[in-house]
């Protein structure tokens, strides 16, 4: 049976994935104007996936993320203040400054980071599987990898182990058509890593990755299949990401047409969500802009947070390598 | 046997039988891999009647494309000119591009909504579904090699299209205010309020069905007709069903693997032609999966007619190639005995 | 520290290691055992024999013969809340799963800040001499020494195979015990009691007035030989087993090197660019003025490990060599 939808998760949805959209717009914005070191890796165009999945767990429930990763610590309840604070490199990150974008996390929310490592996160995701069922609860697992992801060894091991084992994990493939900026065509032979699921003896199934009402029912559906001990299964979200591989406008290389990325902007998951709950009259064009600037507000506190906090003072160097 | 003439159509729909009903309820997994074997046993089977003309969706995964390219016989082969939205956009703007070619049948790969959204394009489309979809009260489970041969030969001539295809029934939806959509098999209301992941898969929701098909034997809203009042496809009109809670229940395989209760208020029969109002809020279904939402207050006029996609029979078409010996020839004596002979192609 | 050890009993080393992790199961409810052919095979080498019928299968896991998941499975339940034991058949194999060894399961708690806690034991079976060839013998002790958030040991003897799998486990950082497939049958006094060996803390095994080695691995015996053998040229070797590369021991080395003044150091992996160097240069940086001759370090030469009986014997460092080099170094 499908999940129905009440109207507070409808509107919860619609909050985490705008707060990813203006969190994200501003760490690009920061990231060119050179005030973020290093890299960022923006999830614009994907936050359907990471909202869907999210508002069907709680904090005891692990998910491992990827290099794209600062929508899934969002989605899963990370605050704007300690994040740009990471982001930024401070004392007051969620990681005090030691992991920044590619290894943000949060234990207590249940967030095994964000991996620098391509394809990283699913064995991760597999042993916190592990560890659910050896514990004997019921929570479950969520891995995010991407298409890219799916061409690596790690992801095949960590399939098939959580396939023989029946572990409650979700394995959900952000499939935004690159890996890098290599087209999914020039990477893989295969369109639908879905069809990837029956070499694991798991379902594999597809979903419209910039519906988020669609992948709330597919990943509630894969969710509960994982709770009731029944195994994992491989989600498959087609979607896409606005931005470049690294950062906004990134090297400036010309990978995809413009038309291309116009046929997705087209589909915003963020303006597709406003207009049915606009429709079913669940929250109005004026409810949805009081969201954005509420959320813009946070962000904007988030940012003069990190700003003002201390960086990590050099003694910080040599502690946490070690328990 | 007959000139290759006739252009084939071949749709391979790559997201047919991958969607969540894999998950709620148990329905089989087509892999693209398993797609491309059935397109490249119907291309062994095209070949074996001398057909040679080829015209195909080029999906992402180029299903058709790489079974042609894997093809042991030369084909005049073209891909048509359609939408690449990853969508049923996609099915529905090829099958517009080969009504414009004239393609003389269409095969498709993929459930009923992949034949829906063939229809969308092509009302009256000449099809041979193969099934490897969810719901396939449509298509037929049948074996690609013996399909190709059947759309060979009437593509060909050599079996006439007419004596072996059957029109089907064809239910038109005009909604207030918006494009006109159509069904194959069902039109369903239900109350739920996002067309969301598709499937339908809540009977609490359940409305009402208009039902081209009521049949017993079949996965989908049409079972819950068909264990009522079974209607064939070849009979007039449709069954008008009122669920909820009413004095009946009915056990039903909405989905594969998936019996559910849904409960009965009161069903009819209805004439082709006669126009039936139903009324939102809800979403519409067809064939299976939600596709439209209605407002509150928003109204959707059903109606069936029998002007649907004309379905190519491949055991009558098959029949009647054998009554005509059209497989058959007799023990060539060629002068020398080294030439290679018995090439799997007719003619 | 050691704790009381009432009895003890003489065990080969192989039913060492099965007596360490089981006292490790038993002491943590949340540990458990995942690896190639660990349960119903009771591994490779024996030494997890009984563990299955003892703890039953919600402890002892057989897994594919997929080391990057097995080690992941590692990071992800230790930082979940599990004590795993992950078994890696052999060492030459982590070739097949160092992104997580390196990348995540030594670099979690820092790149966390600190918030993750990955209380891993990994066995691995190290060493030559069994031909066994390049793939299933060599020493990589070197490799994961180098990477910061790991703890590497070599247990030496059955004694210290116990106390430092039990250290290990008890131990909340990650810690690989590389073990050797060549000291499975030697035997020695373990206690019944579970104890543990504490970590970073070498072990004099030999003690000596006029010369140092520091030995690694099965190489000890060799050295505790050749200390023997050195005993007619006036030498009286002090031998050290480091027992722990990472953290190493630098005070007890150096404080030798300061009493003797001159070192030998001796390992069964590659020289070059082996973890010798390492200790070498810690003694120069530590010890210089105190030396009366240039360290010496004696290693497998600069190639993989050969399978031929006949060639493997000069591959593998023995007593010999040990001996010849410190000749050489004090010019006798």
């Amino acid at each position: 049976m499908t999940i129905q939808i009440s109207d507070a998760t409808l509107l919860d949805l619609h909050r985490r994935m705008v707060r990813i959209r203006i969190f994200e717009e501003a760490a690009g914005k920061l990231m060119e104007d050179g005030k973020i070191p290093g890299a960022l890796h923006l999830y614009v165009g994907q936050e359907a996936v990471a909202a869907g999945v999210m508002v069907h767990l709680d904090n005891a429930d692990w998910i491992t993320s990827t290099h794209r990763g600062h929508g899934h610590l969002i989605a899963k309840g990370g605050a704007f203040d300690r994040m740009f604070a990471e982001l930024f490199g401070r004392a007051t990150g969620y990681c005090k400054g030691k992991g920044g974008s590619m290894h943000i996390s949060n234990m207590e929310l249940g967030m095994l980071g964000a991996n620098g490592i391509v394809g990283g996160g699913p064995p991760i995701a597999v042993g916190a599987a592990f560890s659910n069922k050896f514990r004997k609860t019921r929570n479950v697992a969520c891995t995010f990898f991407g298409d890219g992801a799916s061409n690596e060894g790690a992801f095949h091991e960590a399939a098939n182990m959580a396939g023989l084992y029946r572990l409650p994990i979700v394995f959900v493939c952000e499939n935004n058509g690159y890996g890098e900026y290599t087209a999914q065509a020039n990477h893989q032979a295969i369109v639908d890593i879905a069809d990837r699921a029956a070499g694991y003896g798991m379902p594999g199934v597809i979903v419209d990755g910039m519906d988020a009402i669609a992948v709330y029912e597919a990943a509630g559906a894969a969710i509960e299949r994982a709770r009731r001990g029944e195994g994992p299964t491989l989600l498959e979200c087609k979607t896409y990401r606005y931005y470049d591989h690294v950062g906004v406008r990134g090297m400036g290389l010309k990978y995809r047409t413009d038309e291309e990325v116009a046929y997705w902007r087209g589909r915003d998951p963020i303006r597709l969500l406003e207009s049915r709950l606009a429709e079913q009259g669940i929250l109005s064009a004026e409810a949805a802009a009081a969201v954005h600037a509420e959320v813009t507000y946070d962000v904007q506190a988030g940012i003069a947070f990190a700003e003002s906090s201390p960086s990590p003072d050099p003694s910080a160097l040599l502690e946490d390598v070690y328990a | 046997m007959g000139a290759p003439r006739g252009i084939v159509g071949i749709i391979a729909n790559p997201a047919s039988g991958k969607d969540v009903r894999r998950l709620v309820a148990r329905a089989s997994v087509f892999d693209n891999q398993e797609k491309q074997a059935i397109v490249g046993r119907l291309l062994h089977g095209l070949a074996a009647t001398g057909a040679r003309e080829v015209a195909y969706l080029d999906d992402p995964q180029g299903i058709v494309r790489g079974a042609l390219e894997g093809a042991r016989s030369d084909f005049h082969c073209q891909a048509v000119t359609a939408t690449r939205t990853a969508s049923a956009l996609d099915t529905t703007s090829a099958a517009r591009a080969m009504r414009e070619l004239g393609c003389a049948v269409v095969v498709t790969l993929g459930g009923d909504g992949t034949n829906r959204a063939v229809a969308l394009g092509w009302r009256d489309a000449p099809l041979l579904p193969i099934s490897t979809g969810t719901n396939n009260v449509f298509p037929r489970f049948v074996e690609g090699t013996i399909a190709g041969a059947a759309a060979g030969l009437v593509a060909t001539g050599a079996v006439p299209i007419r004596r072996v295809t059957r029109q089907r029934k064809l239910i038109h939806v005009a909604i207030d205010g918006e494009p006109d959509d159509l069904a194959l098999i069902d039109a369903v209301l239900s109350r739920e309020r996002f067309v969301g992941a598709r499937a339908l898969l809540t009977p609490e929701h359940l409305v009402c069905a208009l039902l081209t098909r009521a049949e017993p034997a079949a996965v989908g809203m049409t079972a819950i007709g068909g264990l009522i009042e079974p209607l064939g496809a070849r009979r007039p009109g449709a069954l008008w069903l009122e669920l909820g809670p009413g004095a009946r229940i009915v056990e039903a395989p909405i989905a594969p693997g998936y019996y559910q209760d849904v409960g009965i208020r009161s069903h009819r029969r209805v004439r082709q032609g006669e126009t039936i109002e139903i009324e939102g809020p809800g979403v519409l279904a067809f064939d299976g999966e939600r596709e439209r939402t209605l407002r509150a207050g928003q109204r959707a006029r059903l109606r069936v007619e029998h002007d649907g996609p004309r379905v190519v029979s491949v055991v009558r078409t098959l029949k009647r190639a054998a009554r005509r010996g059209l497989f058959l020839r007799t023990q060539e004596t060629t002068p020398s005995q080294s030439e290679p002979s018995n090439r799997t192609e007719l003619e | 520290m050691a704790e009381a050890q009432s009895t003890t009993r003489k065990l080969p080393y192989v039913a060492a290691i099965t007596d360490g992790v089981r006292a490790v199961l038993k002491e943590f409810d949340n540990a458990f055992v995942i690896g190639e052919d660990v349960a119903g095979a009771g591994s490779v080498y024996g030494y997890y024999n009984g563990l299955l019928a003892e703890f039953g299968p919600e402890r002892i896991y057989d897994s594919p013969i997929s080391e990057e998941a097995i080690v992941g499975v590692g990071v992800g339940a230790a930082a979940t809340g599990c004590r795993p034991i992950v078994d890696l058949m052999f060492m030459d194999f982590m070739g097949e799963c160092m992104d997580e060894i390196a990348n995540q399961l030594a670099k979690m708690r820092y790149m966390f800040g600190g918030s993750a806690k990955l209380p891993v034991t990994m066995l691995t079976m190290a060493g030559a001499g069994a031909s066994l060839a390049a793939q299933h013998s060599q020493s990589l002790e070197a490799w994961v020494c180098h990477v910061p958030g790991l703890k590497v040991v070599m247990p030496t003897t059955p004694y210290d195979a116990k106390g430092l799998i039990i250290a290990a486990a008890r131990d909340d950082n990650p810690v690989i015990v590389i073990l050797n497939k060549m000291s499975l049958a030697m035997t020695g006094e373990v206690p019944v009691e579970p104890y543990s060996i504490p970590l970073g803390k070498a072990n004099i095994v030999r003690p000596g007035t006029n010369y140092t080695i520091v030995a690694l691995g099965r190489m000890l015996h060799e050295a505790l030989k050749a200390a023997e053998q050195l005993k007619e040229f006036g030498i009286d070797a002090e031998v050290i087993d480091p027992r722990t590369l990472q953290p190493f021991d630098t005070t007890t080395v150096v404080e030798s090197v300061k009493k003797t003044h001159r070192a030998l150091i001796v390992h069964e992996a590659v020289r070059f660019g082996g973890f010798g160097g390492e200790i070498a240069a810690q003694i120069q940086e530590e010890a210089f003025d105190y030396l009366d001759a240039p360290v010496v370090r004696v290693g497998a030469p600069f190639s993989p490990v050969p399978f031929s009986p006949a060639l493997e014997a000069h591959y593998v460092p023995n007593a010999a060599r040990i001996v010849a080099a410190a000749k050489q170094q004090l010019g006798l």
